[in-house]
């Protein structure tokens, strides 16, 4: 059971890859540009006249803090989306789109819930946000998870759904989207009321850091780490930074409310002499971590990957701690390990806050605009001056703070053996098959595999299929060769059709193609289907011993009379070539002959239908009318017994076509190769009349 | 190794078409599937021994599983008989 639940949040953690990948590129773009482009830092360094509203220089930095921010800002949708593909186990582009779907229902449905209780007013401060327009509630990256999580599960559970026929258009793939959509509604509903009851909690611990000195600091630390997966670090730390909360001032004659405003305030002011750290300690304790900490973790994971991995390993670290250290975004880092070791965000929380204390406790005053980096370190601390901001700390604490973090995250991810980047136990994408992955596909397998074997086969093999599609009721296939395609094989499977368009062949099944379709893809994931060739041996791949072809051989009819095709004999048994490859003769004279020399294997008691098998090894069943078992042997006289040797054209059966026929009966008399997976093919060399004895069926 | 033993209450015992169901099902597993009746042993993916056992109505047969997908194949072999046998 742990290792089950460590599987998935290994998963978690490798379906975030996707989208943490980019945000090295946007948190470089948000943190230069919102820097450069904040009025107190523009002011600050008087580049009023190089940086202004309007200008040139303003609105290319404008560009890359909005666009950079862009991303952040819809980093729920981003996760929603990345997490539904990384954990759907197929046809992962409709997971993406149900967990896009989901979420903007998720947020409507919270939407409208908010604007009829009273709208955003009456909402805690700070507890909503705007989700691609839609208000909703703040629930951060978390809000994306959920999703994320909960439409890869419903996908996995439906996508391969059969719905009745007259809905079977909504079926499969096409059911996930819909089924998303009316679950996150709900989903929406429930969040409404749950979550700010969350939210509430959370507000109400700012009163606990308050009252606690350094050790306040610490746990205002340490909780805004804890927050941050959860999107609840905004409804705790915002009071502090904006609020009377995080302290009050009087700065030129005005009363300043708010960590963060108290330290423009003063940045602002030609008057001060040093910043105020009542205010700062709330801010100053990420340069540390975040410069120093954050970039060694990173290393000691880069140290502690397998070396064939560390490559690629190595420049996902690389930028997410350039990243870290020059702009104080620490996602992209954090969020490499906190879904595969949990316990070392654990960790990393605790560090974090102990970083907030030590700051407060020595005097730090480095604000930021809001996180901290090099770039806030140089602008508000460096450029400030040591006497002002006593930031000479930072870079003393933080180089501690470096190895701390390098021994401690190299001591766990080795000694607990975390699954960090690098580590993972086996790359899904080498597609070795393990054992467990074999077992786990055969339980999954139905009966719908077979009739992928029979597409497969029928399809002249794996390696003739180029490419599936499929529309409303066809299977599209691209294949090499388009000789190999068999029809037969491909009607077998259930398809009312094919038709040829060169290399393209469309395989007309019906509505439930969607699913036909999925089960294929499935299949032609499994190793089994390697085994699957153009010939339908493969049938029973396991069966070596009968694996060996056996000789060609000759049949004669059986009967006088008019040829048919199995598939049109009135009984599925035949028809759907359950019994095997043959051909059935609507009987003229009620005389059944020996279609080849061998014996006889079996008289059936019922008199209706004997099995003979051949010299050559071929396995006969001749069935003398359809259903005709009800008959209990009347109208039939055997003439052979079990084990007699036979001839071609010796007379085994006579029977009486009317009396079978005045019974309700019908008389066609299939005769099936039962063994034909030992054959290449089965050809019918006969049509319309035929005599006893005349060639009709060439085997090899 | 699993085993199941069955009555068979379908009038017409194995005749040829349960045995062709029985057999293509016997198929879809890598276990080896026994059906025994009276001492005598066929694996069931062999149509012909299967036809060839003459199974009738009231005749009690043993069904042998054994490999590694044998509690599916016990599953759905024994749900095979059930419903059609």
């Amino acid at each position: 059971m742990k290792d089950k639940a460590f599987g998935v949040l290994q998963r978690v953690g490798r379906s975030f890859m996707l989208p943490i990948a980019l945000l090295p590129v946007a948190g470089l773009l948000l943190g230069i540009g919102s820097s450069f482009t904040n009025p107190t830092t523009i002011e600050t360094y008087r580049l009023t006249g190089l940086i202004y509203e309007g200008g040139l220089l303003y609105t290319i930095l404008d560009i890359m803090s909005k666009t950079g921010s862009v991303v952040f800002d819809n980093l729920p949708l981003l996760f929603a989306m990345g997490v539904a593909i990384g954990m759907a186990k197929r046809e992962k582009e409709v997971a993406a789109l149900s967990g896009a779907i989901a979420y903007l229902i998720m947020n409507a449905s919270i939407s409208t819930l908010i604007a009829s209780h009273g709208g955003v007013e009456s909402m805690a401060p700070n507890s909503t946000t705007t989700a691609l327009g839609i208000t909703t509630l703040q629930m951060g990256v978390f809000g994306g998870i959920i999703v994320g999580l909960g439409v890869a599960a419903l996908h996995n559970r439906f996508y391969k759904i059969k719905l009745p026929q007259v809905l079977s258009f909504f079926g499969g793939t096409r059911f996930v989207p819909i089924i998303s959509s009316l679950v996150y509604l709900l989903v929406g509903v429930l969040m409404y009321f749950v979550w700010p009851i969350v939210q509430g909690w959370i507000a109400s611990l700012g009163n606990l850091v308050l009252e606690s000195g350094y050790f306040g600091t610490w746990i205002y630390g340490v909780i805004e780490r804890a927050l941050i997966p959860f999107g609840l670090h905004h409804v705790f730390y915002m009071p502090f930074w904006q609020t009377e909360l995080g302290g009050a001032m009087v700065i030129d004659g005005t009363l300043v409310q708010g960590a963060q405003n108290i330290y423009f305030a003063q940045l602002a002011s030609k008057g001060t002499e040093q910043f105020a750290v009542s205010a700062t300690r709330f801010m100053s304790g990420k340069f540390p971590f975040m410069i120093f900490g954050l970039p060694a973790a990173a290393y000691a994971m880069y140290r502690a990957s397998r070396p064939e991995k560390r490559k690629v390993v190595g420049s996902l670290l690389l930028s997410a701690a350039i990243t870290s250290i020059l702009t104080g975004i620490t996602e992209p880092l954090e969020f490499t390990f906190l879904f595969v070791a949990p316990i070392m965000y654990a960790v990393h929380c605790i560090l974090a806050g102990l970083s907030f204390m030590l700051m407060h406790i020595l005097n730090v005053g480095v604000g930021m605009t809001f996180s901290g980096g090099l770039i806030d370190l140089t602008l508000f601390g460096i450029l400030q001056g040591n006497a002002k901001t006593n930031w000479i700390w930072i870079v003393i604490v933080g180089l501690g703070y470096a190895l701390i973090y390098y021994l401690v995250f190299y001591f766990m991810i080795t000694k607990l053996n975390l699954k960090t980047p690098g580590r993972e136990a086996d790359d899904e994408e080498t597609k070795l098959y393990t054992r467990k992955d074999v077992d786990a596909r055969k339980e999954d397998r139905k009966q719908g595999d077979n009739v992928s074997r029979l597409i497969v086969s029928g399809l002249g093999g794996k390696d003739n299929i180029s490419d599936i599609d499929c529309c409303a009721t066809r299977l599209r296939i691209t294949v090499r060769d388009e000789s190999l395609v068999n029809d037969a094989l491909l009607k077998e499977s259930g398809a009312s059709g094919v038709i040829h368009k060169g290399k393209g062949v469309q395989v007309v099944y019906g509505p439930h193609v969607s699913v036909i379709r999925s089960t294929l893809e499935d299949f032609l994931d499994s190793p089994e289907s390697e085994r699957t060739t153009a010939n339908h041996v493969s049938e029973a791949p396991r069966n070596k011993e009968d694996k060996k072809k056996l000789s060609p051989c000759t049949l004669f009819a059986h009967l006088t009379g008019s040829v048919i095709a199995l598939s049109d004999v009135k009984d599925e048994a035949f028809s759907a070539k359950i019994l095997g490859e043959g051909v059935a003769i609507v009987p003229d004279e009620g005389v059944l002959v020996s279609p080849g020399d061998g014996r006889v294997e079996k008289v059936f008691d019922t008199k209706h239908a004997l099995n003979i098998v051949t010299d050559e090894g071929c396995e006969i069943l001749l069935h003398i009318g359809i259903d005709t078992v009800k008959l209990d042997g009347r109208f039939f006289e055997v003439h052979v017994r079990d084990g007699d040797k036979i001839h071609k054209g010796d007379k085994l059966v006579t029977f009486d076509i009317d009396g079978i026929k005045k019974a309700g009966f019908d008389v066609t008399t299939p005769m099936v190769v039962c063994n034909s997976e030992d054959y290449r093919q089965i050809n019918v060399t006969a049509s319309g009349k035929v005599s006893a004895g005349q060639k009709i069926l060439d085997i090899e | 190794m699993k085993s199941f033993t069955y009555v068979i209450k379908d009038s017409a015992g194995i005749h040829a078409r349960p045995a062709g169901l029985l057999s293509k099902l016997a198929k879809e597993f890598s276990s080896e599937i026994l059906v025994e009746k009276d001492k005598k042993n066929v694996n069931a993916t062999r149509l012909m021994m299967l036809m060839g056992l003459g199974i009738k109505c009231g005749d009690t047969v043993t069904v042998t599983v054994s490999g590694e997908d044998e509690d599916a194949a016990l599953d759905r072999i024994q749900a095979f008989f059930r419903e059609n046998l």
